[in-house]
């Protein structure tokens, strides 16, 4: 599909995500093992057959840089287009040191690249959001309505409303009221997926620079009676992430196997960077139930209801339930973890216990022992 | 140049489709992993591959070679087949140095000093730079790598006699008699500028079968060429039958067996799938075994070797065994002693393979080809080589 042109946001600061922030992008931040949040977006405009991509960053990007590199594991890796990473400076000198407010702003400050885009029509979204979402389909459905924007949205997603947009539509799917930030959820959610033209996109944008409109909400509000906005209806599975209860709670969702389905369809597959990990291997007398594992580690102890990145080692008679253990944890024998999130290289020396609870779980930053 | 035109017949219903350097290894791997995967760990960038027989699914594999990290501007990987020249002349490779003569111009552009000839069908790690700077250190035409065998196996290898030095001055094919237990293990270095003489004055011989073992290694020491062998120790398979590739993906699983697949500082690439991490149902099982992506265990596993995107029902129990990739076991079925090919379903109930008798010499194990359907109920002996759909059984 060369017609469209894909824009991921993965400029936010994420307060909410305490130390596992610290060192990241939400959208680098590893999930279900050995995803980073960005791989749905990317994959998702992929396997649409979506060429050309630009992300927006503005700071603490270097694990996202990491992690996408050329875009080669996406097939973004082209002569012509493919994965173009959009830093805040890109364009201009302007030492603006304050952070993006808004999409729109985000938008303004890669404004000559937009300028530049040669599609007819780009899709915009947050590089946060874990959905497997049919991009050819919707994209179908834009042309097919005629609509001028169609947002897609959900009524089953779980989201902080005053962090959220929301659409009321009318039985065919039309907008009839939007609200942005609201005190309580009002409509179905938007996913912060939008499909338009490239000359509305760029009327949006002046828009926002005159009115001083930083929001893509506030733009959608001020416009709506000016702009045909359509809805599209994602049923399946998606999951935003933004604090560290609603990253555990939602990493965790992926142990039900109805919810891979939905995220990993073999039809249109989640794509990630290649890490040439040997298989995980499982000594003698082990425990492992209900959990989701990566490649390359190694497990002598008692695994139980959690998700376990690539190169986790669980030494004999250690016990983790109810864990996030992300990339080389080192949990040493006799250790016990119940709740816990691990960042990338935390030790767990033999014989400690960390507890924390579903509703409030344990965090160890990156490289720390314990 | 790596030959991987092997039928590897050995290998049966594993190798009706696909070449045996293309035959799954190891939980991740294909056999040529390895030794691509010792080139550029070895800072080899130039790799011929020489396909012949079904290369259609080891093109594909190979693809660019991004995997390997050669995909390069200047050298890479490139498939290499047999063709046809001027007046269609030409013909498959007819032997093992007929298909490094047959690409003496795809060599010839690179100019190289020095040619490594390796074989797409042995499991091993080793560093190729080390072997080339013996070869460079005993100003050698020819150097091959060698290792101890146990003397009463001797007569089943080709055997280097060796003097002061480790120069070799005779080469004897599976000798009854060995006068020494340093078997080739068919990788060879050469200085390109005398093997490239040997492969044109061999290609002129018509009586020649133009194979490296028969010809052009004897006929270099006829003439006096130094001939050096090169000790390599460490873990080398050749997998070439149904129970060499059994035991060698249960080396994978033993520590003892001094194969590790897990150093940082020598990685075997491979080109992975793109599937989700494995999952371990609620009464999972899994012991002293491998996994990896795509896999749902929900029943018991034990000194087994899985595949991705294998799946193993509840009840279901699958002990020292290899199940290729997206291989489903069902509900109550047993897979024991035996290698499931790739997308085989093994039928609820069924019983695969079982175990060796006491004082048996065999592994006696069982293969199911790929794409089959083993129905419910039905019972597969020990040994058996199942080609077809086997037919379900009524309880």
């Amino acid at each position: 599909m060369n017609d469209l042109h894909g824009i991921l946001f993965a400029y936010g600061p994420s307060p909410a995500m305490r130390e596992l922030t610290q060192i990241r992008n939400i959208c680098s931040m590893p999930y279900g093992g050995r995803y980073r949040l960005v791989d749905f977006s990317l994959s998702n405009l992929v396997n649409a057959g979506v060429t050309d991509v630009g992300v927006i960053v503005h700071s603490s990007y270097q694990s996202l840089l990491d992690h996408m590199g050329s875009g080669k594991d996406w097939d973004l890796s082209r002569k012509r287009g493919g994965l173009r990473i959009l830093p805040p400076f890109g364009y201009s000198d302007r030492r603006i040191r304050q952070e993006y407010r808004g999409r729109m702003d985000a938008l303004a400050g890669v404004y000559s690249y937009l300028k530049d885009i040669k599609q007819d029509y780009v899709l915009l979204a947050d590089a946060d959001l874990a959905a497997n979402l049919p991009i050819s389909e919707i994209f179908e459905q834009h042309l097919r309505s005629e609509a001028d924007i169609t947002a897609v949205c959900s009524t089953k997603i779980d989201v902080d409303p005053q962090d959220s947009n929301f659409f009321t539509a009318d039985k065919h799917g039309w907008v009839t009221g939007v609200a942005s930030y609201p005190f309580s959820a009002n409509g179905q959610t938007s996913l912060e997926v939008y499909i338009m033209s490239k000359d509305l996109l760029m009327s949006m944008v002046d828009y926002a620079a005159t009115h001083n409109t930083p929001s893509l909400g506030e733009v959608l509000l001020d416009m709506r009676s000016r702009v045909r906005i359509a809805t599209y209806l994602h049923k399946g599975y998606a999951a935003r992430i933004r604090s560290v209860d609603s990253y555990f709670k939602h990493s965790m969702d992926l142990l039900d196997p109805a919810v891979r389905a939905d995220l990993f369809l073999p039809e249109r597959p989640i794509r990630t960077k290649d890490q040439s990990n040997a298989s995980t291997r499982y000594g003698s007398q082990v425990v492992s139930t209900n959990s989701l594992i990566a490649d390359g580690c190694t497990i002598e102890g008692t695994v139980v209801n959690s998700i376990l990145a690539r190169g986790v080692r669980v030494a004999k008679g250690a016990k983790v339930e109810n864990c996030i253990l992300l990339q080389r944890t080192d949990v040493q024998e006799g250790a016990v973890l119940r709740c816990a999130i691990t960042d990338k290289n935390v030790v767990v020396s033999a014989g400690q216990m960390l507890m924390g609870s579903s509703s409030y779980p344990l965090v160890i930053a990156k490289d720390e022992i314990v | 140049m790596l030959l991987a035109g092997g039928q590897g017949s050995r290998l049966k219903a594993l190798t009706s489709k696909v070449a045996k350097p293309a035959v799954p290894f190891g939980g991740k791997y294909r056999i040529i992993d390895f030794p691509l995967s010792n080139c550029i760990n070895s800072g080899i960038d130039t790799v011929g591959v020489l396909t012949q027989y079904k290369p259609m699914e080891l093109n594909a594999y190979l693809g660019n070679g991004a995997p390997w990290d050669l995909d390069r501007s200047d050298g890479g990987v490139h498939v290499l087949p047999p063709y046809l020249g001027e007046g269609e002349k030409g013909s498959w490779y007819k032997g093992t140095a007929n298909a490094i003569y047959q690409n003496l111009d795809f060599i010839e552009q690179y100019d190289p000093e020095y040619v490594v000839i390796l074989s797409g069908d042995h499991i091993y790690k080793m560093d190729y730079a080390a072997m080339l700077d013996h070869h460079k250190a005993m100003e050698a035409a020819c150097t091959i790598s060698v290792m101890e065998v146990p003397w009463e196996e001797a007569p089943r290898f080709g055997i280097l006699n060796v003097k002061e030095g480790d120069v070799i001055y005779e080469f004897e094919e599976k000798p009854k008699n060995p006068k020494s237990n340093l078997a080739s293990m068919g990788i060879y270095i050469f200085t390109w500028s005398k093997l490239r003489q040997y492969l044109i004055e061999d290609e002129a011989d018509e009586k020649s079968s133009n194979d490296f073992g028969k010809n052009i290694i004897p006929a270099m020491l006829g003439n006096g060429e130094t001939m050096v062998a090169y000790r390599f120790q460490g873990y080398w398979k050749d997998v070439g039958t149904i129970d060499s590739l059994w035991d060698a993906n249960m080396d994978l699983l033993d520590p003892k067996s001094g194969f590790d697949v897990y150093d940082p500082e020598w990685t075997i690439y491979t080109r992975s799938a793109v599937r989700p991490p494995h999952y371990t149902g609620p009464k999972a099982q899994v012991n002293h075994s491998i996994t990896t992506s795509g896999c749902e265990i929900y029943g018991a596993v034990e000194e087994s070797v899985l595949f991705h995107s294998v799946k193993i029902e509840e009840g279901a129990t699958v002990r020292y065994s290899v199940l290729m990739p997206g291989a489903v076991v069902k509900k109550g079925a047993v897979v024991e002693y035996a290698i499931i090919a790739e997308n085989t379903v093994i039928g609820e109930k069924a019983h695969v393979g079982e175990s060796p008798k006491k004082g048996s010499s065999g592994k006696g194990i069982a293969v199911v080809a790929q794409d089959l359907t083993v129905g419910a109920g039905a019972v597969i002996p020990a040994e058996a080589m199942i080609t077809k759909n086997v037919k379900g059984v009524k309880a």
